[in-house]
């Protein structure tokens, strides 16, 4: 029944792709229907009814736009180059222009009758009228057949088989309308408004066979360099297009003075701040967690909402909420601290305290997540390892390092990797809390104390340079993954060896 | 099977009537605040012509990068608002179609908004509204707005008292845009005017004598006490809607919030320093039509013959509060004493900069206040710091 519902949905996705012209989708949504009908109808396939679902979104949310992702680092895709370059030729031959002494026509708009076409008739200020159809004009005096002169005026102003059209209609049909042209000697014929018709002349041609753009104006002849046609003497015609340019993008991490410069001390940082956000976490919620876990303690479950409570509330909002908190003259830090102690600290302006802000805020934002798994980790530890050890006479602090820890650590490990992947990356944090400031001052490139990686190659990519550089946030998000992913399975290793000793205990 | 074969043939059915969209229509996005405004003239244009008119909402930051990716592709909107700077960037990724309007109809628009849009002797865009900062006091705490800049920090000297949490004076930081009237009433500028008309992205007057003049202004505020690390927008309007801040420079999208909290506010032009005048940034904001449109003609129309008049500016003013552009529904609101103090304001404005370059300019500026205001580099130092900067990323050398 499911599959029923899905297969008609498809076939209508598919006809609508088709009228639309988008061939590839509607072959890949063809091929991806079968597949799913194959799998779910065949016999033989039963195990892969139930991985099917995770591995298609897997492959339409991660592999896509990962692969996606390279593709566009080998480009210049960015401001000044988003159009393809077909686009970018059809949009400068397509400039066509006005020149002053041009002429100019009144017209009147006609449509086939029984059928759709449109023509027009259009009146120069001398000579015969003109009746254009179908890309062609021929001029009509009355007397042809074909023509009428209704109103004896000596101007033709009908034609056989055709109905003149109310300004109603023609404003129905205006997008149709506009885009006609008609060559009429060297010139074209278009329509500039609801009264009139003009005589404009091309301003570029493009020559395919020696990939010359000409300007028909000045003769000059613009090449494409970098991704815009250029003149000889350097300039450049707009719209740009997009160019493959190969690893320039990746060699621009090293040898960009603007990138590479901060480069190691945004990683040092990067590094810390993860290091210490998964190391404060994972104390703290593992404490609390221990605790929670004693049956003698009363209120537990009181004291476990609560502490669910950053959890749930949206990281948006409390991260805003915070750097409220932190402001140094009227926030609540501040100003319990001066009531207190009669200190203010320069919680977001001094780099030092900016970091210690950060990592505060991330420790109250992660706990919970840390508390939990926790939680679930001390509750699968058998309690007759805990008696025997009491029984052979460990104290609690011993029986918690040798015991408890490292089979945690089994089952933890590969969470606080990936909690380690997470902030390496946690761009929403630090953006909204300090937007990586406050400045270093006197750096060479406006690179903040508090920037990670990501944060910085947003910045550079998207507020430095002309506007917004996809290809450049591409390139270093690539190399961004691979720092982590190598640290990760680092991290495997390790942990892997960790296995192997709790498998003595 | 059966049933699936039923389900199929309905769907089908239901696909082809809803693939049957008519023809001619105008698809318009905007961002929420301005949405409810254009509904209603949209809805006037589709009685008037019979073509239908979609107001789309966008937030603003996304409509400038939502164009760029879905306008090559066709799906993009016919016509788009947005500020004046924007049209460099736009021009260059060839997405704006230059707009051509009767002479009579451009001279009832304010020439320098006229002048904002245009790009190369073409205009780009049909502007609807000035915006520019000015000086928002609060009547109960300052009667009479100050004459002269000295006259101003004077009372705010009076007025500060942090332990009781109550300030005279803020600037928003770190903020260029707020605080370029202090730069611009020495002498600075971003980038140089060139011969032919347009700006040279070389010629950056960041670190020049006016620039470092405005940036030691406010150095002095931070000093003398007045000024604070740390005053972000939603600070200085927290505390001037609960009455405990007696002046700062605003502009009129602070309004609608100071008028739901009650204060008894005023607006007037930043006071001379030193008998020169502020000079604050204009925003134009304006109409602008998609070159990958294919309802040109159409969008040409609505912008020209039934946005271009006064009651749908004025139904876009009573929305947003910014003073119209369009001269005749300026001239109807003569007795509104808030939008004649901003058009006064933005009448001594320099246009902001449209060059896509314009991007690269905030980072470095925005970082430079932030050093000033936190007293870790001196005014001129981190001018010149920034300039060079900025510099090094366009790469001027």
């Amino acid at each position: 029944m499911a599959l029923g519902l899905l297969d008609a949905l498809g076939i209508w996705t598919f006809c609508s792709l088709l009228l639309r012209g988008e061939y590839w989708m509607a072959v890949g949504l063809a091929v991806a229907l079968a597949l799913i009908n194959w799998i779910y109808l065949s016999k033989r396939t039963y195990p892969l009814k139930y991985l099917f679902p995770g591995l298609f979104f897997l492959v339409l949310f991660v592999l896509y736009p990962i692969g996606y992702n390279i593709y566009i680092a080998f480009t210049n895709y960015g401001t000044g180059h988003i159009l393809s370059k077909e686009q970018a030729i059809a949009q400068i031959e397509s400039r066509l222009y006005l020149p002053p002494d041009a002429e100019t026509f009144d017209y009147v708009v006609f449509q086939e009758e029984g059928g759709t076409g449109f023509a027009f008739l259009l009146y120069p200020k001398e000579g015969p009228a003109l009746f254009a159809r179908e890309g062609e004009v021929v001029p009509v005096a009355p007397g042809v057949p074909g023509f009428l002169d209704q109103d004896g005026d000596g101007v033709v102003d009908g034609a056989e088989g055709y109905r003149r059209l109310g300004l109603p209609e023609v404003v129905q049909n205006l997008s149709t309308l506009q885009a006609m042209e008609f060559p009429y000697g060297e010139k074209i014929l278009r329509m500039t408004s609801l009264q009139e018709f003009a005589a404009f002349e091309r301003r570029y041609r493009y020559d395919p066979e020696k990939d010359v753009m000409v300007d028909l104006l000045s003769g000059t002849g613009y090449r494409p360099v970098e991704g815009f046609f250029t003149s000889p003497e350097g300039e450049a015609l707009l719209p740009g297009f997009t160019i493959f340019v190969g690893g320039r993008n990746f060699f621009a991490l090293v040898t960009n003075p603007q990138i590479s410069g901060p480069f190691f001390r945004v990683f040092a940082w990067t590094f810390a701040y993860a290091f210490f956000s998964v190391i404060l976490t994972f104390a703290l919620g593992l404490f609390l967690a221990y605790h929670l876990n004693n049956p003698y303690l009363r209120f537990r479950k009181t004291y476990r909402m609560l502490l669910i409570v950053p959890y749930a509330i949206p990281a948006f909002i409390s991260v805003l909420m915070w750097r409220g908190f932190f402001n140094p003259e009227v926030g609540v830090f501040n100003q319990i601290l001066y009531s207190l102690f009669g200190i203010k600290i320069p919680w977001l302006q001094d780099p030092f305290w900016a970091k210690v802000a950060l990592l505060l805020n991330n420790l109250w934002l992660g706990f919970p997540y840390m508390m939990i798994i926790s939680l679930g980790a001390l509750q699968s530890i058998p309690e007759e390892l805990h008696e025997a050890a009491q029984i052979d006479g460990a104290s609690t602090w011993q029986r918690f390092w040798r015991i408890t820890f490292p089979l945690l650590l089994v089952s933890l490990a590969p969470l606080l990797i990936g909690s380690f992947a997470f902030n390496f990356n946690n761009f929403t944090n630090i953006y909204l809390l300090t937007e990586g400031r406050p400045p270093i001052p006197g750096a060479q490139t406006p690179a903040g104390s508090t920037d990670i990686l990501i944060s910085y190659t947003y910045r550079l990519a998207f507020e430095g340079q002309r506007g917004n550089q996809y290809g450049l946030a591409s390139a270093v998000s690539i190399l961004i993954f691979f720092i982590i992913g190598t640290i990760s399975w680092i991290n495997f290793r390790f942990t892997r060896a960790l296995e192997e000793v709790s498998e003595n205990v | 099977m059966q049933k699936l074969g039923i389900l199929v043939l309905a769907v089908l059915l239901v696909g082809v009537l809803g693939l049957a969209s008519e023809p001619g229509k105008l698809i318009v996005w905007c961002d929420e605040t301005r949405a409810p405004a254009l509904a209603e003239a949209a809805q006037k244009f589709t009685a008037a012509y019979g073509v239908p008119v979609e107001v789309q909402e966008v937030p603003f930051g996304d409509i400038r990068g939502n164009l760029a990716v879905t306008a090559p592709t066709g799906e993009g909107p016919d016509v788009i608002i947005g500020p004046h700077d924007w049209i460099g960037e736009l021009i260059y990724n060839g997405l704006l179609e230059p707009l051509v309007l009767p002479a009579d109809l451009l001279a009832q628009f304010d020439p320098a908004s006229l002048e904002a849009f245009s790009w190369a002797g073409e205009l780009y865009g049909l502007p609807y509204a000035t915006e520019c900062v000015a000086l928002i006091y609060n009547k109960d705490l300052v009667p009479e707005p100050p004459a002269t800049f000295e006259e101003l920090i004077e009372i705010a000297k009076v007025l500060t008292d942090p332990e009781k949490g109550q300030y005279g004076f803020l600037i928003q930081q770190p903020d260029p845009y707020h605080t370029f009237p202090l730069h611009s009433a020495y002498g600075g500028y971003v980038f140089g005017a060139t011969p032919e008309g347009t700006l040279d992205p070389c010629d950056i007057g960041l670190d020049n004598e006016g620039s470092i003049k405005g940036a030691m202004l406010l150095d002095r505020l931070v000093k003398e006490g007045i000024e604070f690390a740390g005053a972000d927008y939603q600070t200085v309007t927290g505390l001037f809607n609960e009455g405990l801040l007696a002046m700062f420079i605003g502009g009129p999208w602070t309004l609608p919030d100071i008028q739901a909290a009650g204060i008894n506010y005023g607006v007037a032009k930043i006071p001379p320093i030193e008998g020169n005048i502020p000079r604050p940034f204009v925003g134009v904001q304006g109409f602008m039509i998609s070159a990958f449109s294919e309802n040109r003609l159409l969008a040409h129309m609505f912008l020209k013959d039934f946005l271009a008049t006064k009651e749908v500016m004025l139904a876009i003013y009573e929305r947003g509060q910014r003073p119209p552009a369009y001269l005749p529904a300026l001239a109807e609101l003569a007795d509104n004493p808030d939008i004649q103090a901003f058009a006064a304001s933005a009448a001594d404005g320099i246009p902001m900069p449209k060059i896509p370059e314009m991007g690269s300019v905030w980072g470095a500026w925005s970082d430079a206040l932030e050093l000033i205001v936190s007293q870790k580099l001196g005014p001129e130092e981190a001018m010149k710091n920034a300039a060079e900067q900025i510099r090094t990323l366009l790469g001027c050398k």
